[in-house]
């Protein structure tokens, strides 16, 4: 039949084979089994670690960042986020006569079209106290108008409103109005007095950020007045992450509010998780009538709508004057959700009662409290954790959403959803206000969440069996 | 015999998982003829209905793969084929019941409209005709009240009910042949031959042949005409239902036989488990799959595949045991002793 | 089925009354008293207004007045605006809140039974890797981030074209509907999308599609005959919390967007103390939502057998 003849001697019997089945996984623990199987689980594990990574920024953040949350700065409001800045220490205002042509002649006749200004420059340093600008003349013009832009103008008609004029001999202009250290576009238009020619010379200027002495010592920038001298440059307060709406710190605040958002977030599931679980067992393991009674009111609880009640809770709680809103808050909310986990806790007991090893350990002679403490609690662990973890993120939500139409904690008390509350009215002009908290509360529910997803996965023994 | 409708030759399938590939089938042949009942036997893991749902098209690929062979059914390849040409034969040439009837049929659905649904696919018939069709078909696998029972779901069906209605389902389409992927497996003993029952009538009625997928060896003597063994992934013996039982040419169909109970058996001795377990099938062995659990194994069963050897007509066994250098051993039939 | 319905209904009703309760005992325990917002008042004024409001009477009488009253349908009269009753108040503003709500759930419920089979049907390939990732944003980011980002994106549309294609804010026509009900559904079509997900991916392993594909039916019937409607079972199960979920949610969306909708007069009932309507509107919500809650379950009957005839 085929090529292959093996010899005679292969036939002889196989010698007792050993070791041909042995049992090379190690035995884990259920916990260790699950810890061993959320490691594995890379996204649960990126997410574990921002969440702690949010633990050391609301608790250690303030001992590296120490300014005060509260702390308004009405110098700088609504500040975008920058590095560090250094502003130019000046004298104090001196008043400038400016430039006028010598033996001015107004021009005769009205001009069709004339040139442009040339030699359009500053003079001086251009600070934010100041931009002195100045231009060589038009022969037939009768005066000047003078524009300034945040965005480069894309022609005449873009200039829109004038900053102001200028009339005869004048060919300066001093702008003291309000200025940032940003690009400016100034564009000086002639005029015959009354109507412009249209054309413009244009400029770009990035004033210097400037402070006066006394500015400096008023925002305790220097101790004394003489620290510095006119010219030199002093440091002015830092906000990486830039100011809200009052001047304050954005990166303190957060701090302060991750204080508050994450409080509510942790310490209100925590206590009606407690209650649910006392409750929930409590009815699972007495069972019959009891069981039922304790049940139908949860149901009742359950049906409440959520977020109507939280508001009605918390407007029946009351705030006092100087109280910041947030034990109103937890209380409304242990009050609320506590009926989830109950009955959670309820089904698992019921299911882990009738198990095999429960009536087997009670035959054994275990008492009611071994039951409890060694059987019944350490299995309905898994899904208490699993629960706790994914009430953090709601309670959270529920918090930002409160805060956020204006039932939450209580001003100046900083949270997260009351920042982004503030934020979303100025989210046009200055969307950093809004963009960090709403960031935080983002980072902070998905981590949560898909750590849950990972314990979920990490925690359910039908899994277990799969690998 | 008669006419070969299904032929498989060499089959080989594997799967891509994340330990590595497992090598399912490794290289199954078998025919099928007009009438005859196969039976398909080994534990679970051993590839006959892998070897099955290979055939119909069911195995999801990737990461299913099929790495060699052939199946023809009447002359026709059915391996391979596009969802559109392979419904040419599934449910019309082929038709096949699963294990567990409690889950294999769509419980949003109305029995009837289950059945009918395979008529109006195949056959074109409107609604109202094939549920008549779907009531008649109903009747003819002994459901009682058929014509109420069409208009019920799946939830409201016992699990032997069940199994009949995915018998009539399958025969919706007049199959030249069935497959019975342990369809006795879930259900109680006096429903299992209740069930049994109707498939060998309908076998007679319709004349069909049926591939009879299962591990209970009771219930291939009561069903098959010829049996093949499977065993990690390979046919190990295949013949007729009576060379397999009272000449059994390989060591695992003894092996299988000394665990079934049988009422002829003798009181006091107890069965004989076959010891271990079947090997790892991400890296079969070099040689016989059933070397580490035989109790005759040999040096050469260790490091060469056994050929497949003839030991009768139409009785072929994959083993050294039954090469002519091989020792004589009790109770197995050897071609040249 | 009917007499589920009726259990159903009749439990409903006990639970209107538990949430008429709990309303009262709340507002009852609110520090201060409803007239001092009028600092002005006289104590004649006030023993006249304590009178019509019934506040003169004992709080055990007060609640069987109420109940009484919520039994007639009658929410009694506005707090603030003196010469509006709560009943006028909800006739007028509930249903903004429901036409935004309905299509809020519209658009959930669709994007979301949509989403899920695509990304089930490409399983860990782009379309699936690339919605999944939209959706864990629609369950992370608050709600009112993308109301706000909803409306700047008009504002930037409406700059776009120069001029007004979509209105920004307010009330009115379908365009006004549109931008608002997508951003109150954004959160649930996010759920429903994951939760779509994982049914589908549960149901292609059913050995009844196994069955289907042995009986040679083709992949698009398999897919809509079998596939998805078992998948969506799951699915339409939390359409009936969902819908309240989205009808509170409604609060903020009608406060960025300008909306005038019930959930807007109710946050400002309750920032200036109105009583009665604060009573009225709980109550309203409450009963509408756990009717909503029963009628999704009864519908749920009619998709699943198993429940309509049990």
């Amino acid at each position: 039949m085929s090529l292959f003849q093996p010899e005679t001697s292969m036939f002889e019997p196989l010698e007792t084979q050993d070791g041909a089945e042995v049992i090379t996984r190690p035995s884990l623990s259920y916990w260790q089994d699950a810890w061993v199987r959320l490691k594995k689980n890379t996204r649960a594990i990126i997410s574990l670690n921002i969440i702690i990574l949010l633990a050391i920024f609301t608790l250690l953040g303030p001992f590296f960042w120490d300014v005060d949350p509260a702390l308004q700065d009405l110098n700088q409001v609504s500040q975008p986020p920058s590095m560090p800045k250094t502003a130019l220490v000046v004298g104090s205002y001196q008043s400038w006569d400016g430039v006028t042509i010598e033996n001015y002649e107004p021009p005769e006749d009205y001009a069709d079209s004339v040139p442009a200004p040339t030699n359009f420059r500053t003079e001086g340093k251009p600070t934010t106290q100041v931009v002195r600008l100045v231009w060589d003349p038009v022969p037939e013009a009768d005066g000047y108008n003078v524009y300034r832009n945040v965005r480069e103008p894309q022609g005449f008609a873009d200039l829109g409103l004038p900053l102001g004029a200028t009339y005869g001999d004048e060919l300066s202009y001093e702008d003291r109005l309000s200025l940032e250290s940003r690009d400016y576009y100034y564009s000086v238009v002639p005029t015959d007095g009354i109507d412009e020619y249209e054309i413009f010379a244009r400029l770009v200027i990035t004033p210097q950020l400037a402070i006066t002495q006394e500015d400096a010592l008023e925002r305790g920038l220097i101790n004394r007045i003489d620290d510095v001298a006119i010219g030199e440059l002093v440091e002015i307060e830092f906000h990486p992450l830039g100011t809200d709406y009052l001047g304050r710190d954005m990166l303190a605040r957060l701090m302060e509010g991750a204080r508050v958002s994450l409080f509510i977030g942790i310490v209100a599931p925590l206590l009606y998780v407690i209650v649910g679980i006392i409750y929930g067992g409590f009815a699972g393991y007495i069972g019959g009538r009891f069981d039922v009674v304790l049940m139908r009111f949860a149901d009742f609880v359950v049906a409440l709508p959520f977020l109507l009640f939280m508001i009605l809770f918390k407007i029946a709680f009351g705030i006092g004057p100087g109280e910041s809103g947030i034990m109103p808050m937890l209380i409304a909310l242990v009050l609320l959700m506590w009926p989830a986990t109950a009955r959670l806790v309820r089904g698992q007991v019921l299911q882990i009662r009738e198990e095999g090893y429960i009536e087997a350990a009670r035959l054994l002679g275990g008492k009611n409290h071994y039951l409890i403490m060694r059987h019944i609690i350490p299995n309905t662990m898994g899904v208490i954790l699993v629960t706790l973890t994914f009430a953090v993120p709601a309670a959270i939500f529920t918090e930002a959403f409160l805060s956020f139409i204006g039932m939450g904690v209580a001003p100046p008390t900083p949270s997260w959803g009351s920042m982004c509350n503030e934020g979303v009215k100025t989210m046009l002009s200055h969307p950093h206000e809004l963009f960090f908290p709403a960031l935080l509360i983002s980072i902070t529910v998905l981590a949560f969440n898909l750590l849950g997803d990972g314990l979920t996965e990490a925690l359910d023994s039908k899994m277990r069996s799969r690998d | 015999m008669s006419e070969t409708l299904l032929s498989v030759r060499d089959l080989e399938v594997e799967f891509d998982t994340y330990g590595g590939t497992v090598k399912a089938v490794r290289g199954v042949s078998f025919d099928v003829a007009k009438g005859e009942t196969l039976a398909i036997v080994g534990e679970s893991g051993c590839g006959k209905s892998v070897t099955v749902q290979t055939l119909m098209g069911l195995i999801p690929m990737p990461p299913g793969r099929i790495t060699n062979g052939t199946a023809t059914l009447k002359d026709k390849s059915i391996l391979n084929l596009p969802a559109a040409e392979a419904n040419k034969f599934r449910g019309v040439e082929i038709g096949m019941i699963f294990q567990d009837p409690m889950s294999s049929l769509n419980p949003t659905m109305t029995i009837g409209d289950q059945i009918a649904e395979t008529l109006r696919v195949h056959r074109g018939k409107s609604h109202q005709e094939a549920f008549g069709m779907a009531i008649e078909l109903l009747e003819k696998t002994h459901i009682p009240e058929a014509a109420k029972r069409a208009r019920q779901y799946p939830f409201e069906f016992s699990g032997g009910m069940l199994q009949r209605a995915m018998i009539a389902q399958s025969l919706a389409c007049n199959p030249s042949i069935l497959i019975a992927d342990e369809p006795t497996t879930a259900l109680d003993v006096t429903i299992q031959a209740q069930i049994l029952e109707l498939m060998l009538e309908l076998q007679r009625t319709e004349d069909m042949s049926i591939i009879l997928i299962t591990h209970d060896l009771a219930v291939v003597a009561r069903m098959a005409d010829r049996v093949a063994v499977m065993y990690a992934g390979q046919v190990v013996e295949s013949g007729s239902v009576d060379d397999i039982f009272y000449q059994s040419a390989h060591p695992y169909t003894l092996g299988l036989k000394a665990a079934m109970p049988s009422n002829t058996h003798d009181r006091d001795k107890s069965l004989t488990p076959i010891l271990g377990s079947p090997p790892d099938l991400f890296q079969p062995p070099a040689g016989c799959g059933y070397c580490a659990r035989c109790p005759h194994a040999m040096k050469i069963c260790a490091e060469h595949l056994p050929e497949i050897t003839e030991v009768g007509d139409e009785h072929h066994a994959r083993c050294w045991l039954q090469h002519e250098s091989a020792p004589t051993i009790e109770m197995l039939h050897q071609a040249g002793g | 089925m009917l007499m589920y319905t009726l259990k159903r209904l009749l439990a409903g009703v006990i639970t209107v009354w538990f949430i008429a309760t709990a309303t009262f005992i709340a507002m009852h325990q609110v520090p201060g008293d409803p007239l001092m917002n009028d600092k002005a008042v006289s104590a004649e004024i006030r023993a006249n207004l304590e009178a019509k409001y019934g506040l003169d009477k004992p709080v055990t009488t007060q609640y069987f007045i109420f109940l009484g009253n919520m039994l007639k349908g009658d929410f009694g009269i506005s707090f603030t605006q003196q010469n509006r009753k709560v009943n006028d108040i909800i006739r007028d503003h509930f249903p903004v809140s429901a036409t935004l709500g309905i299509l809020a759930i519209f658009f959930a419920a669709t994007g979301g039974v949509l989403f899920g089979a695509l990304t089930a049907v490409y399983r860990n390939r782009m379309p699936d890797v690339a919605i999944m990732f939209l959706v864990i944003l629609g369950i992370s980011v608050p709600s009112f981030v993308f109301a706000a980002l909803g409306q700047l994106m008009l504002v930037n549309i409406n700059s776009l074209f120069g001029y007004s294609v979509i209105p920004v804010a307010g009330w009115g026509t379908i365009w006004h509907m549109l931008m608002p009900s997508l951003v109150l559904g954004l959160t649930t079509m996010a759920l429903l999308t994951r939760l779509m997900r994982s049914s589908m991916l549960e149901v292609v392993n059913e050995d009844y599609i196994k069955t289907a594909k042995a009986k040679g039916l083709s992949p698009t019937r398999i897919f809509f005959r079998h596939q998805l409607r078992n998948a969506i079972l799951p699915v339409v199960t939390v359409l009936g919390p969902q819908i309240a979920a989205i009808t509170t949610g409604g609060f903020v969306v009608e406060l960025v967007f300008a909306i005038p909708g019930l959930g807007r007069y109710f946050v400002q009932a309750v920032q200036q103390l109105d009583y009665t309507v604060i009573m009225g509107t709980t109550v309203f919500y409450g009963a509408f939502l756990v009717f909503m809650v029963i009628v999704v379950d009864i519908l749920y009957g009619f998709i699943d057998p198993r429940v309509r005839l049990s």
